[in-house]
């Protein structure tokens, strides 16, 4: 008998997600994924003056408000026509890097690893390490005052990490984890004033000149942060992707095989030159990476809490326009689609486009890349790749800056009359797209399309489901207590719900009971 | 304090770094150290809920110094929910809050990050599922449960309501499209389900760590709100008004502006006025506390403070890049480029910034800031 599981909230991510999976026989039947709040940024930003527009999307999100600022930046220098300096789009690239390691640090460590170590293990340490056995006392303690918030109440699953040794070598690297993400974070205040919500990109280019002063205090942070992803990150990636238990999870969770990257970290002026390079991949196929075209992007409303006024409309002209009573609608995330496909992104798209050999090695070692199938790890690994290699490219960029030269394109402050503009970046969730009209001076339209939006959509027109719904499918939930797999599942994605809303009315066809949590 | 693995030693030290962040002098340490004991012993139970919030808030917490965050999360608060670090998932966080809200009622402080939609019946915001809720044929339904419903129930038991950020406080980014979600900050939401509840604002977008871990720690010393402003903020950290304190003022009384990024040498340290600095109408610490471990902060980074911590951002505050309009010291209108002098000729510049402040930070009669 099929039973239909509501898991609300689902933590450990940014926002209000709810997923409802229908179960059978043990196994996900289907699924539907739903953002549950809605602010309406994008309604607030018209007739307002276009510099306001990148102050006001970083507040999208807190968590990645860098590549809301930084895609917000490039979308205006776009409809003003700039030509940004070389110093600039080095700090652009270096901060944006910046929160990329952030927040793929607290990614794996504060929001995802609890779903694979058992923290209780840490009180049957037997080793010696002080600092081990310091942290297994804490945990005793905790335990002991029957008060081991946040780390309990927890799904439980006899799959969980519980070697003694390793479940405190990885709890203590949580808590190192917790310095090394702030460490990022001041990197960023180094060059834009403060994280969150930094004030240091402005159209036209960046607000504080490279000095020998910053640029080192700059550097020392991030030698620190790469000898600390090189032995400890990478290190932790591969000892969870070797436990034998979760040797599934390499090809369980599969989105169904279309990737999208925007590409992203401009290596020449002209943009054409990408650190991450932009390409689509359809159906697995991921030796034949096509151009990316963004007039093939559309969105469909048919099942979100827009009007049918916003159907079928590419971002550079869309709409936003919320309809909650809606018949057949269960999210306010819209459903972008390329070429009428859902699309996958993040960092396993842009690392299955770029193909670095580190990925491709282990994609070979572990069967993925014979199975054609990237599932729940695969996206972990390709995650903490990526922060890798990114972290090794900044060292290299931190030397490109000049004291003393340009920063900023003065014609960032000439507001045409009428323009418009697009952004095209990746963010550590993945590709992000800004689209602005001025018109008066004043924004006339403002539009974003954030990674979660593809990652996270609800079915489309053609009743194709969203990627996080597709990769849900199949995966084995043997008790519907602990649907633990599930949310493995969609935190791989590191969904950030920010421009989403509401939600209910699931299609409840063939569900003979609900369960309700 | 010795059977916790604590030397005396350090303990004295951190008491200090705390007198340091809640601006008490040394001889409190003592006593500051016999607090910080208690509240070991007996952590108070923390709930931290999120209406239509960016988690910024939460990240920010999560950039706090001293103390770190993980001392502050295992030693001194007992998180019962906390959306971003909580393992519980699902019906398990839901049961976490629930045993919390019973078994705690009067003792846990509530924390709201993010306003509280009210438009459609709170459906613009929910988390976790009402249990017992039936759709019109009689079938029982999972229905998500608004913020608002999570309000009426968790606030009357709550000893304190903490409102995190400037759009859980007044409004905020949020509040700027309340026409069509009804977004409602938190006082409003209290106060109509208590009116003596204690309620403090914790202003800026994001909040500074301080600003909050600070508020937390000195309401478990004085075990009552700290002193607070007409807008509920603490005076500790919101008393001072940015441009009073802040470090390029001597540009601004000198009538040294930013005009162009690239003219701006590095150690000129214009005066970001020009650019819409807000500076002169913000009570924050910022100048001196500054932010990300005290790396920087906004006016140091050559960008206008955009007023974040002020019950007028962002709409009163738009367009953020523009000159503050009407500047009026005294009765004086002066160009812009002799500002700077006129304020420094006069005592003007306090009588000035807190005139403005009446002006831009008037709160209009029950409407949304």
């Amino acid at each position: 008998m099929a039973q239909l599981i509501s898991i609300d909230p689902v933590t450990r991510i940014e926002g209000h997600m709810r997923i409802d999976v229908e179960v059978e026989n043990g196994v996900v039947k289907d699924a539907w994924s739903s953002g549950t709040m809605f602010r309406g940024i994008e309604m607030l930003l018209l007739d307002k003056h276009p510099w306001d527009a990148q102050q006001v999307v970083e507040r999208i999100c807190g968590v990645c408000p860098m590549v809301h600022g930084t895609a917000a930046s490039y979308c205006l220098d776009d409809a003003m026509d700039v030509s940004l300096p070389d110093n600039a789009r080095w700090i652009r690239n270096l901060m944006l890097g910046s929160n990329f390691i952030q927040s793929h640090v607290l990614h794996f460590y504060h929001l995802a690893a609890l779903d694979y170590v058992d923290v209780v293990a840490v009180t049957k340490y037997a080793g010696n390490d002080p600092g081990l056995k310091a942290l297994q006392g804490k945990v005793a303690g905790l335990a002991a005052a029957g008060d081991a918030y946040p780390f309990l109440p927890r799904y439980e699953t006899n799959d969980y990490v519980s070697d003694p040794e390793l479940a405190a070598t990885l709890v203590s690297h949580y808590v190192q984890a917790l310095e090394m993400r702030k460490k990022a974070q001041e990197m960023i205040a180094i060059f834009y004033g403060r994280m969150p919500s930094f004030v240091g990109t402005i159209p036209g280019g960046v607000t504080v000149q490279p000095t020998v002063g910053n640029i080192e205090i700059f550097r020392a942070r991030l030698s620190e942060l790469r000898t600390w992803i090189d032995t400890v990150y990478i290190a932790d990636i591969m000892t969870v992707a070797g436990v034998a238990a979760f040797a599934p999870f390499v090809t369980a969770g599969d989105s169904g095989g279309n990737y999208l990257a925007y590409g992203g970290f401009d290596l020449n002026s002209a943009g054409t030159e990408k650190f991450f390079a932009r390409g689509v991949i359809f159906d697995h196929d991921i030796t034949n990476v096509k151009d990316m075209d963004a007039a093939q992007i559309a969105e469909s409303v048919k099942h979100s809490w827009y009007t049918p006024e916003c159907e079928g409309l590419n971002p550079a002209n869309g709409k936003t326009e919320p309809e909650v009573s809606k018949d057949g609608a269960y999210s306010f995330l819209k459903a972008p689609r390329y070429d009428g496909k859902p699309m996958e992104v993040g960092p396993l798209a842009r690392m299955l486009v770029l193909k670095p050999p580190a990925l491709v090695e282990l994609a070979q070692k572990t069967g993925a890349l014979d199975a054609k199938k990237f599932g729940i790890l695969a996206r972990h690994a390709a995650r903490a790749i990526e922060c890798k290699i990114l972290a090794d490219a900044m060292a290299g960029w931190v030397d490109e800056l000049v004291p003393g030269n340009p920063i900023w394109d003065s014609k960032g402050k000439d507001i045409p009359d009428s323009s418009s503009g697009a952004g095209l970046v990746e963010g550590p969730r993945g590709a992000l797209g800004h689209w602005i009209t001025i018109s008066g001076k004043k924004i006339g339209n403002y539009q974003a399309v954030v990674p979660t939006t593809w990652n996270g959509s609800p079915r489309d027109a053609n009743g194709v489901r969203g990627p996080i719904e597709t990769s849900l499918i199949g995966l084995p939930v043997p008790d519907a207590d602990n649907p633990i797999n599930v949310v493995r599942c969609v935190r791989s994605f590191d969904p950030c719900l920010a421009c989403a809303i509401h939600v209910i009315h699931p299609e409840h066809n063939g569900v003979a009971e609900f369960r309700v949590f | 304090m010795e059977r916790k693995g604590v030397t005396r030693r350090q303990f004295i030290k951190y008491a200090g770094a705390t007198a340091a962040m809640l601006g008490l002098s040394e001889a409190f340490l003592p006593e500051i150290a016999r607090a910080l004991e208690e509240m070991t012993s007996g952590k108070p139970p923390v709930l931290w809920i999120q209406g239509q919030n960016c988690t910024g808030c939460s990240v920010s917490f999560l950039n706090s110094n001293y103390p770190g965050v993980a001392e502050l999360v295992l030693d001194k608060l007992s998180v019962r929910y906390q959306p971003n670090v909580s393992a519980g998932t699902g019906y398990k966080a839901m049961e976490a809050i629930e045993k919390t809200a019973e078994e705690m009622s009067g003792k846990y402080v509530l924390v709201v990050e993010g306003p509280i939609p009210t438009a459609e019946g709170g459906e613009y915001c929910t988390f976790g599922l009402e249990k017992e809720t039936k759709d019109l044929l009689g079938n029982k339904v999972p229905k998500d449960k608004p913020i608002y419903a999570w309000m009426q129930e968790l606030v009357p038991g709550a000893a304190a309501v903490i409102a995190l950020g400037n759009c859980a406080s007044f409004g905020g980014i949020p509040a700027a499209n309340a026409a069509v979600t009804g977004a409602t900050q938190v006082s409003d939401i209290v106060f109509d389900i208590d009116k003596s509840k204690p309620l403090i604002n914790i202003g800026g977008c994001p909040i500074h760590p301080d600003w909050f871990i600070g508020t937390v720690l000195n309401y478990l010393y004085y075990k009552k709100v700290p002193e607070l402003d007409k807008y509920y903020r603490p005076t500790l950290y919101f008393g001072k008004l940015i441009h009073e304190n802040c470090e390029r003022r001597a540009s601004f009384d000198a009538g040294l502006f930013l005009e162009d990024w690239n003219d701006n040498n590095p150690d000129f340290k214009l005066c970001m006025f020009k650019m819409g600095c807000k500076g002169p109408v913000t009570y924050a610490d910022c100048p001196t506390r500054r932010w990300n471990s005290g790396v920087n902060w906004c006016v140091g980074a050559n960008a206008p403070c955009h007023g974040c911590a002020e019950p007028s951002f962002y709409s009163n505050f738009s367009p953020l890049y523009e000159p503050l309009p009407n500047m009026n010291f005294g009765g004086l209108s002066p160009a812009i480029d002799t500002l700077g002098w006129v304020a420094a000729g006069a005592t003007a510049v306090g009588v000035g910034a807190h005139y403005l402040y009446k002006q831009l930070g008037k709160k209009p009669e029950g409407g949304e800031e």
